[in-house]
């Protein structure tokens, strides 16, 4: 186990890496290793806490969900719901890191507040601030834009809706990622690249993007991870309507577990989510690899 | 001149923008001097046309607001020292460390950050009270007392800390527990004020634990607690305006002091992910 | 100097005065009650010179989803009588109460006394003690008790039945020359009120006749269909029946009332309720708890209220009905706890006024028999409109809440999405039977009084 020949090792150092190791592992298992095994064994199971119920049902909570039009209605505006708001976000979150990045623009740590607040602000008090500004006839967006779209009982509207405030609250945390990643590019690569008379689209195209990378897939992969989870704005705007039109996996799960107490049911449907995530998760990984 | 015309073009492009992105807090900020029958209106104006201070001062009538605000800022606060405690010095032995299976925890750690919480919120909530912690703040602060961003990010910020400066430590006598203390910690601050600011936001930010785990009112977290607020009192929209404007009064201070730190540290360490 | 000194010690005494004066005029006012001191009751007697909890010190958490007032005057009254007991009032909006009740109801720590409401009966009812007062003692001071009986016992009843009545604006149904003896009794009469009431500016409405936004589906779709001599389930009261040409007909009216008669859109006002009190809808149809909302939220509408219109002069039934039911006891708290529940529910059921105050609160219609013709209760507007044809009200049971999620996603399908009237009914039929088999639930059509005439 210990490698002496190794110079960061003494005594002390040994003592200190024991007790941190042990304590993070001691706080993984029983923090998540043993609620996913609860989980994944209770997803075979007719689990209802409230009655007390736990019998074995073998696959079918399974075969349910594979029959469940709704479940899969509901994937189906998960993935899109992500898609969508991923491309913005990082679109977005580029172009104006970029732009304040560049030495065209003062005032730089303005502007990072200025585009971080949304951020910073919870997503409930948020949902009702634009519950508000999509209302059909009092609301700021049909009044300042002189429409009559009645948002979120509209089921064309309704899930882009939900979008647009998800990609207004959280652009924000793009574009401090990439200013980050933007502040820790070599310098020397960019005057060599002006030496060499590059246009700014080449230095762009060449040099920033593929440097940037890691950066993006960081940031594509905390996206895909934080939408495929995402319930809070749906519960407060839409409560997934209207009819089934804005229905997210997670806001499933939630309203399974906590309204209907199919813990079971629930725990199967979870582990559905998980296997998306991991799936969309190596496909990020392999999208990024493949191009570079 | 190009050039100025340019960069003058970028300014304005940035601003209005800017401008889209601050209109709602405009807006709500507005309205939050409005009464209601001017918020609820079918003529709507964006500023106050009777400016009134009522639904600042009311505010405590309907919900505890000020309790829920004080909750929520001992919670963030003891979660956020606990987790940049335990990241930095996770990552730490992670980074400089060398053991069997180092890499293997580290892998672990990161898959973890890919669990969804519907997986394991049910069981977890379980165990919440066959610990008997509910309606207790160990229930919000104990299973969050390490996280695997923390631990990632931090790893990565040690790598820019030099074996050499440990080594020079150690030969002046100072023992593990030291150097990690007198070194590394203060070395690591930008990564910390990272990892700080983000795990501030998380918890202040975290709606379904809080909601799920507390019961008693007067231990409610604020953002339950606006939830709440609305659920009850559903058209007091001046109240719900002005008690969102001060909620995100402290993360925006602790944002606007820390924020160069905030950069660096994410610069620091998540790039090279 | 002095005299500023003086100046302001006048000032400071006034202030002392002011606000000790408000202080003890407030305290007076919410601990006006007379502390009885005989028994009061009628079959069931309660007799405040029994002590309770041997007089020791008691406290108690009561969790319920909003009637705060009321709930306190319950409590003030009680504890007036036994000062020894603290019960500690818990109130969460409607959608929290019923995630957070069942999950604390597992815990020692959790309420004793909790609000019921029978449309989450399922995930209630294992955490309930029997009330310890006998159902034959129950039977002879309330009506409607038999479907609460479980194996001779009782774990809640109603104390009062709430359905649905015609909210209107009184001023705008004066603005559109409208008088009192214009309330429509018909459908076809209401829809040609609506059409008054409605204000356009050019093919945009200002004013709204009707809204029923959000709320239809509980509103019409489940209840409507009775008046058309339609149950919701079937003879043996164990699936649903949803997809019918009554149901057709409703859901046929109501979107006629918005795309024939333009008395109203699918896009104004987000809700009903909402809309109504912010004064852009002139006519509402709502439950009992509407006043509540008008009360707390928007108390500069001056309305009305009307009894619900029908499709014929002698509907089988004019409109389903709930029961508001009073508090479960759970078995899972410590004895002393229980006992002291147990006795705030006999105290509770005894008293006649507090009764009628939580009645009036609610608008609901008192079960308790010697409420039935009290004068405060007919003096009521909410209420008088029903007491005419109260025996016309029918009971589905305490329909699972998938009932109304169904209906509400079949209604937002039709009027939202473009779906078609029978697939979506037949869809939601198919929802809620599905749910069914999984329930205990059976419904309580056939005790309706008039069941054998249904058409």
């Amino acid at each position: 186990m210990l490698n002496k020949n190794h110079p960061l090792q003494s005594k002390s150092e040994v003592i200190l890496r024991n007790i941190v190791v042990t304590a993070m592992i001691i706080y993984f298992i029983v923090f998540l290793i043993i609620p996913i095994g609860t989980a994944f064994v209770g997803s075979f199971h007719e689990w209802n806490p409230l009655s007390g119920t736990f019998r074995l049902l073998g696959l079918d909570n399974y075969r349910k969900i594979f029959t469940d039009n709704l479940f899969w209605k509901s994937l189906s505006n998960t993935i899109v719901f992500s898609f969508v708001v991923i491309i913005f976000r990082v679109g977005f979150g580029l172009a104006i890191a970029l732009a304040i990045y560049s030495k065209m623009i003062k005032h730089k740590s303005f502007f990072r507040m200025l585009y971080y607040m949304p951020v910073v602000t919870p997503m409930v008090a948020v949902a009702y601030v634009w519950k508000f500004m999509y209302h059909p006839q009092i609301g700021t967006m049909n009044q300042i834009f002189g429409l009559n779209v009645n948002w979120l009982m509209n089921s064309k509207m309704a899930l882009p809706a939900i979008m647009l405030m998800t990609i207004w609250k959280d652009f924000g945390y793009a574009v401090v990622m990439f200013m980050a990643g933007l502040y820790s590019l070599p310098k020397d690569a960019m005057e060599a690249a002006d030496v060499d008379g590059a246009s700014p689209w080449q230095k762009f195209r060449y040099i920033t993007i593929p440097l940037l990378k890691p950066m993006i897939l960081f940031v594509v992969i905390t996206s895909i991870i934080a939408y495929i989870q995402a319930y809070v704005q749906v519960l407060i705007l839409t409560e997934g309507g209207p009819g089934t039109s804005t229905f997210l996996s997670s806001y499933i799960i939630f309203d399974e577990a906590f309204v209907k107490y199919n813990f079971g049911f629930a725990s199967a449907m979870s582990f559905i989510m998980f296997v998306v995530t991991a799936v969309l998760t190596w496909l990020s990984f392999r999208v990024t690899r493949s191009k570079g | 001149m190009r050039k100025k015309v340019n960069s003058f073009l970028l300014r304005i492009i940035l601003l209005i923008l800017g401008l889209i992105v601050v209109y709602p807090f405009i807006w709500m900020l507005s309205s939050s001097f409005k009464n209601n029958s001017e918020i609820n209106a079918l003529k709507q104006t964006l500023l106050p046309k009777v400016f009134t201070l009522n639904n600042y001062l009311n505010m405590n009538e309907h919900f505890d607001f000020v309790r829920f605000f004080i909750n929520s800022i001992l919670v963030a606060v003891t979660v956020t020292i606990i987790v940049a405690y335990t990241s930095t010095i996770c990552g730490y032995v992670l980074c400089k460390y060398k053991f069997k299976g180092r890499k293997l925890l580290f892998g672990f750690i990161l898959a973890t950050m890919m669990i969804p919480w519907c997986v394991i919120i049910i069981p977890k909530y379980s165990m919440m009270k066959v610990f008997g912690w509910m309606d207790s703040y160990k229930a919000i602060i104990i299973p969050a007392m390490f996280s695997g961003f923390g631990i990632f990010m931090m790893k990565q910020n040690s790598e820019n800390i030099p074996d050499e400066i440990i080594e020079a430590a150690k030969i002046d006598g100072a023992n593990a527990l030291q150097i990690f203390h007198r070194i590394i910690f203060p070395m690591s601050r930008n990564g910390i004020a990272s990892i700080s600011i983000f795990q501030f936001l998380w918890t202040w930010d975290d709606f379904l634990w809080p909601y799920l785990v507390i019961q008693s009112k007067d231990k409610q977290l604020l953002s339950v607690g606006l939830r709440m607020f609305n659920g009850q009192y559903a058209t007091d929209y001046g109240a719900l305006f002005a008690a969102t404007a001060i909620s995100i009064i402290p993360v925006l201070v602790i944002y606007m002091i820390f924020q160069k730190q905030f950069i660096a540290g994410i610069a620091a360490s998540a790039v090279k992910g | 100097m002095r005299s500023k000194m003086k100046y302001f010690l006048t000032v400071a005494m006034i202030f002392v005065t002011l606000s000790t004066g408000c202080g003890r005029t407030k305290e007076s006012n919410s601990v006006k009650v007379d502390v009885p001191t005989k028994p009061f009751g009628s079959t069931i007697v309660y007799d405040p010179a029994k002590e309770i909890n041997d007089g020791k010190k008691i406290t108690i958490e009561l969790w319920e989803w909003g009637s705060d007032e009321t709930f306190q005057k319950l409590i003030d009254g009680y504890t007036s009588i036994h000062p020894n007991v603290t019960i500690k009032l818990v109130s969460n909006p409607w959608d929290d109460y019923w995630t957070k009740l069942p999950l604390a109801l597992q815990d020692k720590n959790g309420p004793v006394i909790f609000n019921i409401h029978n449309s989450y009966h399922e995930n209630i009812i294992n955490y309930c003690a029997p009330y310890e007062i006998s159902v034959e003692d129950l039977e002879k001071d309330f009506n409607d008790i038999k479907p609460h009986v479980k194996d001779g016992k009782v774990y809640y009843i109603d104390f009062g039945i709430m359905t649905g009545s015609v909210y209107y604006n009184k001023a705008m149904w004066k603005a559109a020359g409208l008088a009192d003896n214009d309330i429509p009794k018909t459908w076809d009469e209401f829809r040609n009120v609506a059409k008054k009431l409605t204000i356009k500016d050019g093919k945009h409405i200002v004013q709204a006749g009707i809204n029923f936004n959000t709320e239809f589906y509980q509103t019409y779709l489940l209840g409507l269909n009775y008046q058309l001599g339609q149950n919701l389930f079937s003879e043996n009261g164990k699936t649903a029946t949803i997809n019918t040409p009554a149901m057709k007909k409703v859901m046929n009216m109501l979107l006629d009332i918005y795309n024939v008669d333009g008395s109203g859109s699918k896009d104004f006002g987000t809700s009903g309720s909402e809309s109504f009190g912010q004064g852009q809808s002139a006519m509402t149809l709502m439950w009992g708890h509407y006043k509540e909302t008008l009360q707390n939220d928007y108390p500069d509408i001056d309305y009305g209220v009307f009894e619900i219109p029908s499709f014929d002069e002698k509907p089988y039934a004019y409109n389903r009905y709930n029961g508001e039911s009073t508090f479960g006891i759970n078995k899972n708290s410590s004895k002393e706890a229980q006992a002291v529940a147990q006795d705030v529910i006999k105290y509770f059921l005894a008293n006649d006024e507090i009764l009628k105050e939580f009645n009036l609160a609610r608008c609901t219609f008192p079960t308790k028999k010697s409420l039935t013709d009290d004068s405060d209760i007919l003096a009521h507007p909410a209420m008088s409109v029903l007491a005419e044809h109260i025996d016309r009200y029918i009971w589905p049971g305490p329909m699972p809440a998938v009932v109304e999620e169904s209906l509400k996603i079949a209604g937002q399908d039709i009027m939202y999405n473009g779906s078609d009237i029978e697939t979506a009914l037949q869809k939601a039929e198919n929802s809620i039977n599905e749910e069914l088999k999984s329930s205990d639930f059976t419904a309580v059509e056939n005790l309706y009084k008039y069941a054998k005439q249904k058409k």
